[in-house]
């Protein structure tokens, strides 16, 4: 305000000169036949008819319209070479990507092979009591434990998967009492998960898990004869048993101490809105809906990958149409998936999802402690060590320290595989910002961790969902407002209550 | 350019000087689930992109589709290009800073903060 | 409400700040009063600890002799606006300005007139003259008196900022001698762009200050406009960055009038996207006083017509967990929804309700008028039954 007058000066005055403005970084992708996306780095989005990054790139854009006001505001043009604020860009970049920060955070104990189910998705487990061939030993166990209090986060969780590791029960009792205690002298917050098909809990074991905070994570396939199918249980009915326990679990934990996670299958496939209902039902708040897992008998079978990608998108789109009309009709019930991608849609927060971030969760985010001592750089990583597939197997527990196990060969060799900004196809899609980078996946399904785009199921999957979610932002007024409050887990319920 | 279709083959000829060849790359890579693609350099500034269909043969009545959509693809490859490589040092200034440990990589306030009175930060 | 009064001065030679007592028998000997009296004082009175006399009577009448040469305030017309326990200022050419009232809750320290920007819409028009040492002086005494028990103290101008070093002399002063009031302060948050002014507020206490700074548009363009002032939105957004740097609480306020509507819900956005760490945002209605009645065509718009864009903005943000609130509108014509919204907001000496209001069943809750809006008001307001 050099000027000497007070004089008002009209809005033309406040316009920056030159006609020519530069580009931001952006990418952008079609979501339907009249619509394109445009997203930059940092996530923000506009929607708008198709043919406008042309218009854009080619400098085509009304300078007094309120698309190039959009443009200007939410960072795809600047009218200077280094845009004003790039610095408060580089803060939200930071921003995004820092779930990096704490590093392995989620750490997998695979504590037994032994299981007392024999589920038909199963790849892993074993019907035996030989203990000592397919339980974690207390040696690699300890030494496991120590590896993971080696990571720099600040909050691990620990969690215990199997087979069943309620039949190991007393080295789960173990480790959780031991870890529990290095967590103090080590200054870290601890969160311990078991994932268990609940049959075989007792009281007492749930009593220990309140002492200590253990959340449970179960397998529910939904109405009787879907789960029953699936999840084979030679003493009865699965789902008999495990809706009994789910009571019992949340008289002794508590309601928000259990959660539900379900397995898909070609029989899944069929009942999308009576799974949903089931679980509404059963008091859950929350469902996620996956593929079948590839991770099979035929993993490179590209046909097969590609038909069942197709049919779960199906499944997916008419499940997810009757999620909303329940939140529509007032009761809060969300989709996990749809949840991770709408938050790094709508919020400048970081979202790190193990299965759905660049770079990729594998070793940056978890990490799994196989029965057996070795290491593996994720869940996935050690089915293929089932079907003797040893890629990723990043070490022993016994001969291998930290950093050869955490910063190895291997490891590094991943990481060049693990940022979807430099895959190609991934490079320049509109969706990248949401989407991630999954070498495991690619190396399992494809035969190399780059993977190629046009027939990847990762690529597939996350295309269509993205483009599906997109769809109904932008054609879908109410939308909006359910899918931000999924985002926030239902804490701001402002639109369902606007009684004065 | 010029598109024509041969049974199961659809044979375009590109000017190099109008899509580069960054982008008749990126373009064709996504063709190769349907396609079986290859492309030849056919003279200083023009190249050769065949795509062989790897079902069935190409009906006359998809042919005009396809020449829409191997020309929309173009363009919208080549439009990211562009953008690529328009945004690619900003682009490294806007990580290099988002990682840096220091703000001595901070901008400058742009214009005045000054009244008609006198004010110095 | 009055919140100044003329009389006839005599032996004042600079001015005085004091607190009003209006009964010599409660003074005590360390107070430092301004004895605010109608009736002759006829007693002998200890001179030592009372700054001044104010009073409505004639002082060259008897019984004012032994104490003729306090400094005093005489002939005031009236004097019912004042009571025990406020802060006044006593000048030399006779005003007497209130400048503390300890049965409100609005009280603020006024910093300066002179601002270095010219909001199309400011109800404090700036003027450029150099009043900042003289109101710095006025500020400092002020704040010692001010009574220990005060919630809250708003700092207003013109742009506080402008004080440059003096404004962290003067808020750490305050947190010195009220450490429990809260601290309010309206600033454009220009100058906090320069991370060489900012990194100084680094000591001042934290957890009892807010900044709360105008925001009109997310383009910088529009923003620019409606302040009046080149690159004013972009130094704005950098000091609000910087000040988050330090751990500074940070309030956003947006004056809704015919400039700011149309861009409105993407403001929200850009807010919740680029500073969700903010602690407040508020949506204001338009005061209609200073430069507005000059810039109507620009501003007027009747607050009924923006609704959908208000509701959609306070929406928007609340439902992503951001505190919000609106300011200066009625219930009357606002959307039902965002009645849990509404806050009584109008400092007490400048809030009225309209012949319109008496008969209202919402007169309790709803915040009520601007005295200014006498002059201009929605078309819509209207009793509830």
């Amino acid at each position: 305000m050099n000027r000497k007058s007070r004089k008002f000066l009209p809005q033309d005055d406040f316009n920056k000169e030159g006609e020519n403005y530069f580009l931001l970084p952006f990418r952008f992708i079609n979501i339907n036949k009249h619509k394109e996306l445009l997203v930059n780095d940092v996530g923000d989005y506009i929607i708008s008819d198709i043919g406008t990054a042309r218009k854009v790139v080619n400098r085509e854009i009304d300078k007094s319209g309120s698309l190039y006001a959009d443009l200007i505001s939410k960072f795809f043009i600047s009218e200077k070479d280094i845009p004003e604020l790039i610095d408060i860009q580089a803060t939200r970049y930071r921003t995004k990507k820092s779930f990096l920060d704490e590093f392995t955070a989620l750490h997998i104990f695979v504590i037994t092979l032994r299981c007392d189910h024999t589920c038909h998705y199963c790849q892993v487990s074993r019907q035996t009591s030989n203990k000592s061939k397919y339980d974690m030993s207390k040696k690699n166990l300890d030494r496991s434990i120590d590896l993971m209090f080696k990571s720099p986060s600040k909050h691990i969780t620990m969690e215990f998967q199997g087979g069943e590791p309620l039949l190991a029960f007393d080295n789960v009792k173990y480790a959780i009492e031991r870890a529990d205690k290095l967590s103090k002298t080590n200054n870290k917050e601890i969160t311990f998960v078991i994932c268990t098909n609940l049959a075989s809990i007792t009281e007492e074991q749930l009593h220990f898990c309140k002492d200590h905070e253990v959340l449970i994570s179960t397998s529910y396939d939904g109405p009787k004869f879907i789960h029953d199918s699936n999840r084979n249980f030679s003493k009865g009915s699965s789902h008999e048993v495990v809706t009994k326990k789910i009571d019992l679990v949340r008289k002794i934990l508590g309601e928000d101490q259990i959660s539900a996670l379900m397995t898909t299958t070609n029989l899944t496939l069929q009942y999308p809105i009576e799974i949903i209902d089931d679980y509404l039902a059963m008091g859950f708040n929350n469902i996620f809906l996956r593929p079948i897992s590839p991770y099979g008998f035929a993993i490179k079978n590209e046909k097969k990958n590609k038909y069942e990608i197709e049919n779960f998108i199906d499944f997916y789109i008419k499940g997810l149409s009757h999620i909303i009309d329940i939140n529509r009709k007032g009761r809060f019930f969300s989709e996990d998936y749809s949840t991770i991608i709408l938050s790094k849609i709508l919020t400048p927060l970081p979202v790190g999802y193990v299965d759905l971030q660049s770079p990729s969760g594998a070793i940056n985010s978890a990490i799994v402690y196989n029965y057996n001592g070795f290491v593996y750089a994720s869940d996935e990583s050690r089915m293929l060590a089932e079907m003797s597939d040893e890629t990723f197997n990043l070490g022993h527990v016994k001969d291998n320290s930290y950093n050869q196990i955490f910063y190895g060969e291997k490891s590094k060799n991943i990481a060049k595989y693990s940022c979807n900004e430099a895959l190609p196809g991934c490079s320049e899609c509109g969706f990248q910002t949401f989407c991630g980078a999954d070498p495991i996946y690619n190396h399992a399904t494809q035969g190399d961790m780059t993977g190629y785009r046009p027939t990847n199921g990762f690529c597939k999957k996350n295309m269509d969902i993205m483009r599906y979610l997109f769809n109904l932002i932008s054609d879908d007024n109410d939308i909006m407002g359910i899918f931000t409050n999924w985002v926030h887990k239902g804490k701001y319920d402002f639109e369902l209550r606007n009684e004065a | 350019m010029d598109i024509s279709f041969n049974n199961n083959e659809i044979h375009i000829n590109i000017d190099t000087s109008i899509f580069n060849i960054d982008a008749i790359h990126k373009c064709f890579y996504w063709y190769g689930d349907d396609y079986s693609v290859t492309i030849n350099s056919s003279s200083d500034n023009s190249v050769f992109v065949m795509l062989k269909q790897k079902n069935g043969k190409i009906k006359s009545d998809e042919e005009d589709k396809l020449i829409d959509k191997i020309n929309n693809d173009l363009l919208d490859f080549q439009t990211r290009d562009t953008v690529t490589k328009e945004t690619k040092n900003i682009r490294d200034l806007l990580v290099a800073k988002a990682f840096a440990h220091s703000d001595i990589y901070d901008e400058d306030p742009p214009g005045e903060i000054s009244d008609p009175v006198g004010f110095k930060v | 409400m009055k919140l100044n009064v003329k009389g006839v001065p005599l032996n004042i030679d600079h001015p005085l700040i004091g607190r009003i007592v209006k009964s010599h028998k409660e003074v005590s000997d360390q107070d430092e009063i301004i004895l605010l009296s109608d009736k002759p004082i006829n007693r002998q009175v200890n001179k030592n600890n009372i700054l001044g006399l104010l009073t409505s009577q004639n002082i060259t009448e008897s019984g004012y002799e032994n104490i003729k040469s306090l400094p005093t305030v005489h002939s005031l017309p009236y004097t019912d606006h004042l009571v025990d326990g406020d802060i006044v200022c006593i000048n030399k050419n006779g005003f007497v300005n209130t400048l503390y009232r300890i049965d409100s809750v609005h009280n603020t320290l006024f910093m300066t007139d002179r601002c270095n920007s010219n909001c199309l819409m400011c109800s404090q028009p700036p003027k450029d003259r150099d009043d900042i040492d003289y109101f710095f002086d006025i500020n400092m005494k002020l704040i010692s008196k001010i009574p220990i028990e005060t919630e809250t103290i708003g700092i207003t101008g013109g742009e506080p900022t402008l004080y440059g070093n003096k404004l962290v002399t003067l808020l750490n002063h305050l947190n010195k001698c009220l450490p429990e009031t809260n601290v309010h302060i309206l600033t454009n948050g220009r100058a906090f762009a320069w991370p060489s002014f900012v990194k100084k507020f680094d000591a001042i206490n934290k957890s009892k200050a807010v900044f709360a700074v105008p925001l009109y548009s997310d383009y910088y363009q529009s923003h620019d406009y409606i302040v009046q002032a080149k690159d004013a939105f972009y130094q704005t957004i950098m000091g609000i960055h910087n000040l988050a740097r330090y751990g500074i609480p940070i309030e956003i306020r947006i004056v809704l009038h015919k400039q700011s509507i149309y861009r409105l819900e993407a403001l929200a956005e850009f807010i919740y996207r680029n500073m969700p760490f903010v602690s407040h945002v508020a949506f204001m209605g338009l005061e209609y006083i200073g430069y507005t009645p000059h810039n109507d065509k620009l501003l007027w718009i009747d607050p009924v017509e923006y609704q959908e864009e208000l509701t959609k903005s306070v929406f928007f943000l609340a439902s992503n967990g951001m505190n919000v609130s609106i300011y200066n509108l009625q219930f009357c014509i606002l959307k039902k929804e965002l009645w849990q919204f509404a806050r009584q907001s109008i400092s007490d000496w400048k809030q009225i309700y309209i012949d319109e209001c008496q008969n209202c069943s919402q007169l309790e809750n709803c915040g009520g008028l601007f005295a200014s809006s006498i002059k201009k008001h929605s078309d819509y307001i209207q009793a509830f039954n």
